[in-house]
């Protein structure tokens, strides 16, 4: 029995980044769960994954009769529903993670309170289903390059890397607002407000170039600025992503993640205790 | 209470083997709740509390200053009213809750089994809910692959492996769960009266398996109201009271005391 493991369980027990080592011990889990909530999610639905492409799509099209057809705005020479979709996917993805995962720990209660594993092991899994809905709507993206006859470069390849830095900002946002909400249930109405808010404030519907240069140095401490950018200029575009703002959003990001794992780590441990 | 520890711990020694048999141990466990004293579930509500310094809790000890030592292959039973601590006992040996105070140890891997079947999914299947249990309970899908055709003979499911979980009757999904948790042997399986859910039959299968876990050297935690099952699956108890440790030894000492005290 000695060679075994031991668990202890300590009160004085504070955070240490041995955890992130654990986290992969319950790679399986998370990948269970995220096949769970994405079976869960589409089956017994109408459109099934077209849930998926839906939102991103009706989005585009809405955004292609007011912006491009009644405001006008300057596309540098994109065709508009180009132009906002390469945009809206990344968006879509921001915002639908960050609502699901905001109520991913309550939603999840019954094993919260009845087993132990890493809790950030479900605001991962709800991440991850969501980005196989980005995934998809990605692949209508492609559809629609062909079908305007915009010809990828090799800027696509920087793809990865926008998603990396996308994924911690998300991660990030989840780790915070999902446990906040365990004890504030009104959180989820209030990111729900906020993300209406920012995507006004996120070069989404119009470009960069459309705003006046007197705030830009305000606009462009919204991480997400660098980050949608950045999709549009390698996806669209073909051309380089602004590296200046997409610094901005990396920093922005990576000091949030790890600010905000820090935090979950703290609170966590009273989640089975108040959830 | 504490001399009582001391003296367990040396007798242990004592034995042929040595305190090395310990797989769990509760170091003077306190757990507590703070309840807030009306409930402030907006964060409006919070705000404006916070300035004005009028949030205020109750504090509630679910365990006070528990020590406790099971050893290996033991059935341990916990009895004691409601409200007297045995579930949060459980959920600290299983991790889910951390002591306020104190220090748990636990040695080897611990598959709970708390209210069965609640980390199920409604709309999942059967075959899909037994491979996300499986996960929960830390064993990757090779591990349920294998075991997959021995679960759902235990559980009787073969019917219905495919079907909805929400077409299930609960004593299916219990049985469901109790296979699933227990289709490889833990070093230590907490059990909480779960055996109430599911037929005779069952629960008489049920207790054949945690048996033969505890001839092959699994240790069981068990929480129950009854004290006919304490007496007859358990060797030794504890009684708790109000969260504190009124009587821990022999099963028919514990269990006379508990009925005495009614």
């Amino acid at each position: 029995m000695t060679a075994q493991e031991i668990t202890v369980v300590d009160s004085r027990a504070r955070f240490a980044p041995g955890v992130l080592f654990e986290l992969v011990r319950y790679r399986e889990l998370i990948f269970a769960l995220t096949q769970r909530e994405i079976k869960a999610r589409y089956r017994q639905s109408l459109l099934g994954i077209g849930w998926a492409i839906a939102q991103p799509l009706a989005f585009m099209v809405v955004f292609s009769l007011v912006f491009s057809r009644v405001a006008r705005l300057p596309t540098e020479g994109i065709p508009y529903p180009i132009f906002a979709y390469a945009a809206l996917v990344p968006w879509t993805f921001f915002s639908n993670a960050l609502t699901t995962a905001t109520i991913g720990l309550v939603s999840q209660r019954s094993i919260v309170t009845k087993t132990y594993f890493p809790r950030e092991v479900i605001i991962l899994a709800q991440v991850a289903a969501r980005f196989v809905d980005f995934l998809a709507a990605a692949l209508i993206l492609a559809g629609m390059m062909v079908w305007y006859g915009v010809a990828p470069t090799l800027w696509l390849l920087l793809l990865p890397v926008l998603l990396l830095i996308l994924l911690a900002l998300i991660v990030a946002l989840s780790l915070i607002t999902s446990a906040l909400n365990v004890s504030y249930r009104d959180l989820a109405p209030v990111v729900g407000l906020g993300l209406q808010v920012l995507l006004y404030l996120t070069p989404v519907a119009y470009s960069i170039t459309s705003v006046p240069g007197e705030i830009l140095p305000l606009y462009v401490l919204n991480p997400l600025v660098g980050l949608i950018e950045g999709f549009r200029s390698v996806v669209a575009r073909g051309q380089p992503p602004p590296w200046d703002l997409l610094a901005i959003s990396a920093v922005i990001s990576f000091v949030l993640l790890a600010a905000a794992y820090a935090y979950f780590k703290r609170a966590e441990r009273a989640f089975a205790d108040v959830i | 209470m504490n001399s009582r520890i001391v003296s367990e711990r040396s007798s242990a020694d004592g034995s042929a083997s040595g305190s090395s048999n310990t797989v769990i141990q509760l170091d003077q466990v306190s757990v507590r709740y703070r309840v807030p004293r009306e409930r402030i579930v907006s964060f409006k509500e919070y705000a404006i509390r916070t300035l004005q310094r009028r949030v205020s809790h109750d504090e509630f000890w679910a365990l006070r200053d528990v020590s406790l030592e099971v050893r290996r292959g033991e059935v341990f039973g916990i009895i004691g009213r409601n409200g007297a601590g045995k579930s949060t006992l459980l959920k600290v040996v299983a991790r889910v809750l951390r002591p306020t105070r104190g220090r748990v140890r636990v040695w080897g891997r611990v598959a709970p089994l708390l209210q069965v079947g609640a980390a199920f999914h409604s709309e999942l299947s059967g075959r899909e809910n037994v491979f996300l249990n499986g996960a929960l309970l830390g064993y990757t899908h090779a591990d349920v692959a294998r075991q997959f055709e021995e679960i759902v003979d235990f559980a009787e499911l073969w019917d219905f492996i495919d079907a909805p979980l929400r077409t299930y009757s609960s004593g299916m999904v219990a049985r469901l769960g109790f296979a699933v948790a227990t289709a490889t042997q833990p070093e230590v399986l907490i059990v909480d009266e779960v055996l109430g859910v599911g037929d005779e039959r069952f629960r008489e299968k049920c207790q054949a398996r945690m048996s033969q876990f505890s001839e092959g050297g699994t240790t069981i935690l068990l929480v129950a109201h009854s004290t006919p099952l304490v007496r007859e699956m358990c060797t030794r108890a504890a009684w708790l009271d109000h969260g504190v440790l009124k009587a821990l030894g022999d099963v028919d000492e514990v269990a006379n005391g508990y009925q005495g005290a009614d």
